[in-house]
């Protein structure tokens, strides 16, 4: 079967044994080139589809999935999902009431280009590269583009579809001068292949890279830190959780019964927005069938919402914000779509560090308790300008107390793609004091 | 799980439009999980995932390409899509074109669990899930306790133009229990977990009261400790999950997926001295039941124990088939992926330091004030200059020899090389952790381990305004 007739198909059977069914089906495509030394080293192409389920019996919850097509298959994902569901003690589950909301299309031919100009990026961006004498290695440069359509259906009434799609360039290079070696990870990510530029891009790693060679040690202290977009999205990328619904309908969020309080500085503004053209996290509805729309977390400071979906909004007594998230293989949780802190009116930097990468914030970043400690790289900052890089040091603080003692924010912002689909965007921002630990 | 003449079509038809060497992968794999948050089953899920691979050497170049579309038509067109894009149709290998006799090899059941999936229904795993929480709830501060059970059977077979024909099985199960404590506007939390490879015996191995006990009183340790200090200090780690800090110190720098490219600085070194003579490190890919083992890898090669380091000297690399045509360097059975929708590189399978000559006590003899780092969380590494890092869950301020007050987690990093030559005592209790590795093949299985260690001097990422903190700066180093 197709993941369009398997829906159908699974509809229909959760129909005739009176169960309530929520059916995403999703079927994606990748190209991948990875260019090394001038030639094409490993060129991926694929398709990958699936089916899940949540069901919903006698108002309990379960779930299943399956990759395999088969009526076989698809029976034992119902069944499987019906016997999930009756592990369940409470009885409060539901299905959202949803509609029809057609097929949306949002990547027409945005990624459309002969397999020949893709291979082209990436040896362009390879190539470009190595043209950097300090680069020692090019470990990974690549064109990588995914796409895909996600289906929505449910017996109560939700049927829609939407395609979207994302192409990205970039890669990991190791660069040296003298003794001092450093390896740069970087990813470009785009919606429309006219936006990739090769050589820029590659132009831009090196740069970023190669800036941090001779880095000295920190001397253990509390500085001034100016993170830069990336490192501080690097951080939101987790700490977002403290906003999800489903953290606070938990008890794991510190911001749980605190809308409408001052949480951060006056300045900082939080917006999660799917609507934005072209936007890396944009979709038309979310996994449950409700509309997208625009929604402000924290407004000059004060706490204004959690993202949303149906049940987290019931648990909170409020509107599901339309973030639900349940990709074929998970479950019912919440997602950002294009999170982002607004900028401001422009940083002057006078003393402290230029955060350029945290590292190993998925083991040092802890969204319960807010608080941090993660390796980092950066440029020690003295009289207002970049004095020398620096290295081996942790930052550490807690994530609130971060956003209450931003003291500027950048006039432009940076966006990148996230792991679960959703895009994150952060301008530079300034931040009074932290804990570095160096030597 | 396919037709050999189905698989026998591919890889000619693979040969016959020039490609060097074709590797079919297929995999079938059942998945189910079940959550418990607060005593109640929350998310139940249960998942097949069903799909292939198919992996054309040209050279040492590659064409891979995955679908779940398992039929001859799909195949073949997969197929036809990886060679068309090489540009090479009609290019005729005749030695491809006959076909190949494949040596069929299959698991002989090595990690076979004892007690499969069907023995127990899903309300006794709830019973078992709803124990470690009630063993969580060791204080009143104790708010959510979360436990939950993973358990994967997974059937693959390697088929190859060389002959291979490899069916292995590996089944895991996994637990894990996060607990959180509350004291007004503070939250912390306590992590416990513990996977093998093996069936729901796992819950004999591993208590489910004992891991709810370990995340409730972790928990509360956080909950009621100062933050860690800040700066560089000796520190003790401790054993089992401990060695998450040579799996990023040192582990992925000694893949050859780094090591071919020159983009690892452990690159060129085999018989040098690149660790104190303390260290002997090794992957295990053949422990019975251990977390990261399997009977093969997912390029059909039987696993081994490979000795990467001994007594300080580097001995071998972790070679995968790309990785032995790139260096020249035996194949260890290390190619591994987290599923059909990978082609292969190398990676760790159970990695660890060697038991060493002392008592954990004497590891702290003679520090006047450090760390002791005792659970952990992940870490990452960066291969090509060695700047690595791993966080810590649990650890305590030593002073003067002794394991004085809990302090909360802290990143610890360095670089790789210079860690290596900073190990300077081992003891003698080796244990194995489990965790996920993620790196270029995807999120794999893959065992950590160690004995207590110490390192004369690492960044500990604490606060600087601690307390103890200012005693340390004030002036004592060991």
């Amino acid at each position: 079967m197709t993941v369009d007739q398997a829906k159908t198909y699974v509809l229909a059977r959760a129909g005739e044994r009176g169960v309530d069914a929520e059916v995403v089906g999703q079927q994606g495509r990748e190209l991948t080139a990875r260019a090394h030394a001038g030639r094409i080293e490993q060129l991926t192409q694929a398709v990958r589809g699936g089916l899940g389920v949540r069901v919903i019996v006698s108002g309990r919850t379960g779930y299943a999935y399956t990759e395999e097509l088969s009526a076989t298959a698809l029976d034992w994902m119902l069944d499987e999902a019906v016997e999930n569901a009756a592990l369940q003690q409470s009885s409060d589950g539901f299905l959202p009431a949803a509609s029809a909301l057609g097929r949306t299309d949002l990547v027409g031919e945005r990624l459309k280009a002969p397999l020949e100009a893709k291979v082209a990026a990436a040896l362009g961006f390879e190539g470009t590269l190595r043209e950097d004498k300090r680069v020692k290695q090019v470990m990974i440069a690549a064109y990588t583009e995914r796409e895909g359509e996600v289906a929505v259906g449910s017996t109560r009434g939700a049927d829609g579809a939407f395609r979207r799609g994302v192409a990205g360039i970039g890669g990991s290079v190791v660069m040296q001068e003298g003794d001092s070696l450093k390896q740069g990870w970087d990813m470009k990510w785009v919606t429309t292949l006219q936006d990739l530029d090769p050589g820029r891009t590659a132009l831009d790693f090196t740069e970023r890279t190669g800036r941090l060679l001779g880095a000295q040690p920190l001397k253990t202290g509390r500085y001034s830190a100016y993170f830069e977009p990336k490192p501080f999205i690097h951080l939101l990328s987790f700490f977002w959780l403290m906003w999800s619904g489903k953290m606070v309908m938990e008890g794991k969020s510190r911001l749980a019964g605190r809308i409408g309080e001052r949480i951060a500085a006056e300045g900082v503004t939080l917006v999660d927005d799917p609507t934005i053209p072209g936007g890396l996290g944009s979709v038309p509805f979310d996994f449950e069938g409700t509309p997208a729309r625009p929604l402000i977390l924290v407004e000059n400071g004060v706490l204004r919402s959690f993202l949303h979906n149906s049940e987290t909004a019931r648990a909170l007594k409020t509107e599901s914000t339309g973030h639900a998230l349940r990709p074929y293989k998970g479950i019912l949780d919440v997602a950002p779509t294009n999170l982002a802190l607004r900028p401001g009116e422009g940083v002057s930097m006078q003393e402290g560090v230029l955060v350029t990468e945290v590292v190993g914030v998925h083991a040092g970043a802890d969204p319960v308790s807010g608080e941090f400690s993660v390796q980092g790289l950066g440029l020690w900052v003295e009289d207002g300008k970049v004095s020398h890089p620096v290295e081996n040091f942790a930052v550490a603080g807690d994530f609130l107390t971060l956003l209450n003692d931003v003291t500027g924010l950048g006039d432009t912002i940076e966006w990148e793609f996230g792991m679960m689909g959703g895009a994150f965007g952060a301008p530079l921002v300034a931040v009074a004091s932290l804990s570095f630990a160096g030597t | 799980m396919l037709d050999e003449s189905l698989v026998r079509d591919i890889i000619a038809q693979s040969r016959a439009a020039g490609a060097d060497f074709a590797e079919l992968y297929v995999e079938r794999l059942k998945r189910r999980s079940i959550r418990v948050l607060n005593g109640e089953a929350k998310e139940a899920t249960s998942g097949l995932e069903y799909g292939a691979g198919i992996r054309l050497f040209y050279g040492t170049e590659i064409a891979y390409g995955y679908t779940n579309d398992l039929t001859s038509e799909g195949l073949h067109e997969l197929t036809a899509t990886l060679t068309a894009a090489r540009g090479q149709i009609g290019q005729v290998d005749v030695k491809g074109r006959g076909g190949v006799d494949f040596r069929k090899a299959a698991a002989r059941g090595l990690h076979d669990p004892e007690i499969r999936f069907e023995t127990h229904p899903k309300q006794y795993r709830l019973e078992r899930l709803r124990e470690a929480d009630a063993a969580a709830r060791v204080a009143p501060e104790i708010r959510q306790v979360d436990a939950s059970l993973l358990e994967r059977e997974q059937e693959t077979l390697v088929a190859n133009s060389e002959g291979a024909w490899v069916k292995d099985r590996r089944i895991r199960t996994r637990l894990n229990v996060n607990a959180v404590a509350q004291d007004g506007p503070e939250l912390q939390t306590g992590i416990a977990w513990e996977g093998l490879s093996v069936g729901l015996e796992l819950f004999d191995h591993y208590a489910p009261t004992a891991l709810g006990r370990e995340a409730g009183e972790q928990a509360m340790r956080n909950l009621r400790a100062k933050p860690a200090p800040a700066g560089t200090m000796p520190v003790v780690i401790g054993n089992a999950f401990g060695g998450v800090i040579f799996h990023e110190a040192v582990g992925h720098l000694l893949e050859t997926t780094f090591v071919a490219k020159k983009a690892s600085v452990l690159s060129d070194r085999l018989g040098e001295q690149v660790a104190g003579g303390a260290v002997t490190y090794i992957d295990d890919g053949t422990e019975p039941h251990a977390w990261g083992s399997s009977e093969f890898d997912d390029e059909g090669t039987p696993t081994e124990r490979t000795v990467l380091i001994e007594s300080g000297v580097l001995k071998s690399y972790m070679v995968d088939r790309w990785g032995a045509m790139r260096t020249g360097y035996r194949p260890t059975g290390s190619g591994r992926r987290q599923d059909y929708t990978f082609a292969p590189t190398s990676r760790m399978r159970n990695t660890f330091i060697a038991a060493g000559p002392k008592s954990v006590e004497q590891l702290f003899e003679g520090i006047a004030f450090g760390l002791y780092a005792k659970a952990f969380r992940g870490g990452q590494v960066k291969p090509g200059s060695g700047e690595y890092n791993f966080g810590v869950q649990e650890a305590y301020v030593i002073r003067h020899g002794r394991i004085e007050e809990p302090v909360r987690g802290a990143m610890l990093l360095g670089k790789g090389p210079d860690t290596l030559k900073r190990v300077v005592a081992v003891a003698g209790d080796l244990a194995l952790g489990a965790g996920m590795c993620g790196s270029l093949s995807g999120s794999i299985p893959a065992a950590v381990g160690q004995p207590h260690v110490l390192v004369s001097e690492l960044v500990v990422g604490g606060k600087t305004d601690a307390d103890h903190a200012r005693q340390y700066v004030g002036g004592q180093t060991s």
